[in-house]
């Protein structure tokens, strides 16, 4: 049993959040459940990714993980222990471990602050570090993430989206923290940037023995940076799988809807399919049963009566839909990509070794 | 894949187009040329201010007086040169013969008015009409870009419609008057791929039906092989390479374009850490003089200290580099 525990950082049991719900004398009491009966289990050291569409209610799972938003019913664990209901006292000395970083790079760092003060002021609320101590390590950071020392006297104006990007992940790490939660940490990046920032959190995770939640809607970055991987629909997870498992065979037909939806970067793949018509319907009055069954084209009169629950199956898999067994056929993974032409890998390769010779200005390594 | 014989005339092409903000030490676009062909699919490739969106700004006069201007180049639509027509002129060719299609659905709709009669506006504004023949055709397009129970949603107001609907919407408003060329900037990006997909099908299926030029500007690759045709790479306000898509994608010659390729994560099983492209975009006060991107370029060499022009390296595939292609200039390391 201790071994169990040792192997999961973050458990949820049944977790739900439900947002509004004032009742006035003439309307009956309306509330969203955002989260719905979430169970999930993190491991430690993994990459575990949430996807979903807008409005799923991925974020607002990603918060509930780290205690940002306090569940309405349901246990979120750390550690083996509940914090759903610690006070805002008590969380305190958990936030040293559990760090976020948001979306936004351009609202979320307050813009009066220096950077300098923006990575040193987690230090000073959860450390005893000195003073000249604190400014060797924010000095420390700023190198590790690629920026130079001196960017400490600056104002997060004079910085571009990655850049800021950059100042957000010093910030999350200068506390020292376990597990790292990023919203759509690389979305409002452009792709050459967004590479960068993949590619420093990735080495980051592995130099600071971190454990990485990420939420993003951009399955070629979650298929790129995961371990396991949770699809969401509508506040529910549809499936959770690991990473090369989901994306070859997906089993639940909304997994399989989002990945054929995806275009692939080569005039030689498969063409995307709009496989589901329509729009997610409003949280406000979820579907009965099987929440996806009105897009589904595999539903029968079952899904809209009978909520479908999770199944385990092997291979670390969970699928929450009546009729995945059926529906599981031998079909070819749905993201295949075509090989790339010699040319083009021969001058992928080309421009891999020369940029490795030059090492970029920005990324300059302790 | 290419719709219309080469050797119909273009419905729109550009010419040596440059374009300066107002008291900025360099252009924004600089030297920019393309074309379009009937029922062609263009679609202009970059990263945040590489100058895509104010070019489709400036073709449909949309630029903001006094904070922009031209410096140079034509843009030859129907035998008339877009950027030296009055604004008169303009605004009878926008929403009539061209259209454009923006990123926010929201904040291009007027919210205060039902959305049947912004799609009737726009046929009143150029057609000789009855408000109720404007009407009907308002439904018609509803109905051609599949939003269900047209008749019912005439008399909705955009903020009742979802995302994907809204940009419906303003698809069905680009087409009421049947143009000729139609511009979208980031049509597909603040949605989701479920409703990206159904939106990118349907701008297919109604450039098939009725043969109209698309210039389509996005910075999603996986986008541009769905749906181009012909493809023109910009970086820092100039094209680096443009080609027909199949050459881009399998014999990509510009090193902006190949790093751009290799650091998209993919969506197959993963082949190791990322490739990045070094630093970041220029500031327009911080222009290299010679090749724009050469700070940048892991094969920037002496000759990169001058602008580099278009070369042409296969069939109607042109880039702008010195030393493509980079396998000869670079045979040491290419084994």
């Amino acid at each position: 049993m201790s071994l169990t525990t040792r192997d999961k950082i973050i458990e949820t049991r049944a977790v739900t959040k439900r947002f509004g719900g004032r009742k006035s004398l003439f309307k009956p009491a309306t509330s969203v459940s955002a989260v719905n009966g979430v169970s999930l289990d993190i491991k430690r050291g993994e990459t575990f990714s949430i996807v979903g569409e807008s409005g799923c209610g991925k974020s607002t799972l990603a918060r509930l993980l780290v205690r940002l938003l306090t569940p309405s019913d349901g246990a979120v664990l750390y550690d083996g222990n509940d914090i759903s209901a610690l006070s805002e006292q008590e969380m305190r000395h958990l936030r040293k471990d559990l760090q976020f970083i948001f979306q936004d790079p351009f609202s979320s760092l307050n813009p009066r602050m220096s950077v300098g003060a923006l990575i040193e002021e987690p230090m000073k609320v959860h450390t005893t570090l000195s003073r000249a101590e604190r400014r060797q390590k924010v000095a420390e950071l700023l190198n590790r993430v690629g920026l130079r020392p001196a960017f400490a006297n600056r104002y997060p104006h004079e910085f571009s989206g990655g850049q800021r990007q950059r100042i957000g992940i010093a910030r999350a790490l200068a506390s020292g923290p376990k597990v790292i939660v990023g919203d759509e940490p690389v979305s409002a990046l452009d792709v050459s940037v967004q590479a960068q920032v993949i590619n420093l959190l990735e080495d980051l995770k592995s130099e600071f023995d971190l454990t990485l939640i990420l939420i993003a809607h951009d399955l070629a970055v979650i298929r790129h940076m995961s371990d396991r991987v949770a699809v969401m629909y509508l506040g529910e997870i549809v499936e959770l799988a690991p990473n090369d498992a989901l994306f070859d065979k997906p089993l639940h037909p909304y997994t399989q809807a989002l990945m054929r939806a995806i275009p692939i970067a080569s005039p030689h793949g498969r063409s995307m399919k709009a496989a589901l018509s329509g729009d997610v319907p409003s949280p406000l009055d979820p579907p009965s049963g099987c929440r996806f069954h009105p897009r589904c084209p595999h539903a029968t009169d079952l899904c809209s009566q009978e909520k479908p629950a999770p199944a385990t199956i092997a291979g670390d898999r969970t699928v929450a839909c009546h009729h995945w067994e059926k529906i599981a056929d031998a079909d070819q993974s749905p993201v295949q990509e075509p090989p790339r032409s010699p040319n083009a890998e021969k001058r992928f390769a080309l421009f891999r070794t020369r940029s490795q010779q030059q090492e970029p200005t920005t990324a300059t390594r302790p | 894949m290419p719709t219309e014989a080469p050797s119909s005339a273009p419905v729109l092409e550009v010419q040596d187009l440059s374009l300066r903000f107002k008291g900025a030490p360099a252009n924004i676009v600089d030297g920019l040329s393309f074309a379009v062909r009937p029922g062609e699919t263009l679609c202009i490739v970059g990263e945040s201010g590489c100058g895509k969106s104010v070019t489709a700004l400036s073709l449909m006069g949309l630029l903001p007086k006094g904070v922009a201007r031209v410096m140079s180049g034509t843009a030859t639509f129907g035998g008339q040169d877009l950027l030296a027509l009055p604004q008169r002129a303009l605004a009878d060719l926008r929403g009539d013969r061209i259209s454009m299609i923006f990123q926010e659905p929201m904040t291009s709709l007027n919210p205060s008015y039902r959305i049947g009669d912004q799609i009737a506006e726009i046929v009143l504004r150029h057609r000789p009409v009855s408000r109720a023949e404007a009407r009907a055709r308002a439904q018609e397009m509803l109905e051609r870009v599949k939003i269900p129970a047209a008749s019912s949603r005439l008399d909705d107001y955009p903020h009742e419609l979802s995302g994907g609907m809204r940009q419906r919407v303003m698809i069905a408003m680009a087409l009421a008057n049947d143009p000729v060329l139609l511009i979208a900037d980031e049509p597909t990006t603040a949605l989701d791929v479920t409703i990206q997909a159904q939106i990118i099908d349907l701008i297919e299926d109604l450039q098939k039906e009725s043969g109209t030029a698309l210039i389509m500007i996005t910075h999603d690759l996986g986008v541009v092989a769905e749906i181009a045709d012909r493809v023109c790479v910009m970086y820092a306000g100039r094209a680096v390479e443009d080609g027909p898509v199949s050459a881009i994608f399998d014999d990509p010659q510009h090193p902006y374009t190949i790093g751009l390729m290799s650091s998209v994560p993919s969506v197959g099983p993963r082949s190791g850490k990322l490739a990045t492209i070094g630093g970041m975009v220029p500031t327009i006060d911080n222009m290299p003089n010679g090749c724009r991107f050469s700070p940048r370029c892991p094969f920037a060499g002496a000759r990169c200290d001058s602008v580099p022009p278009l070369v042409e390296l296969g069939p109607a595939h042109e880039a702008a580099c010195h030393y493509a292609p980079l396998e000869s200039a670079f045979a040491e390391a290419a084994g």
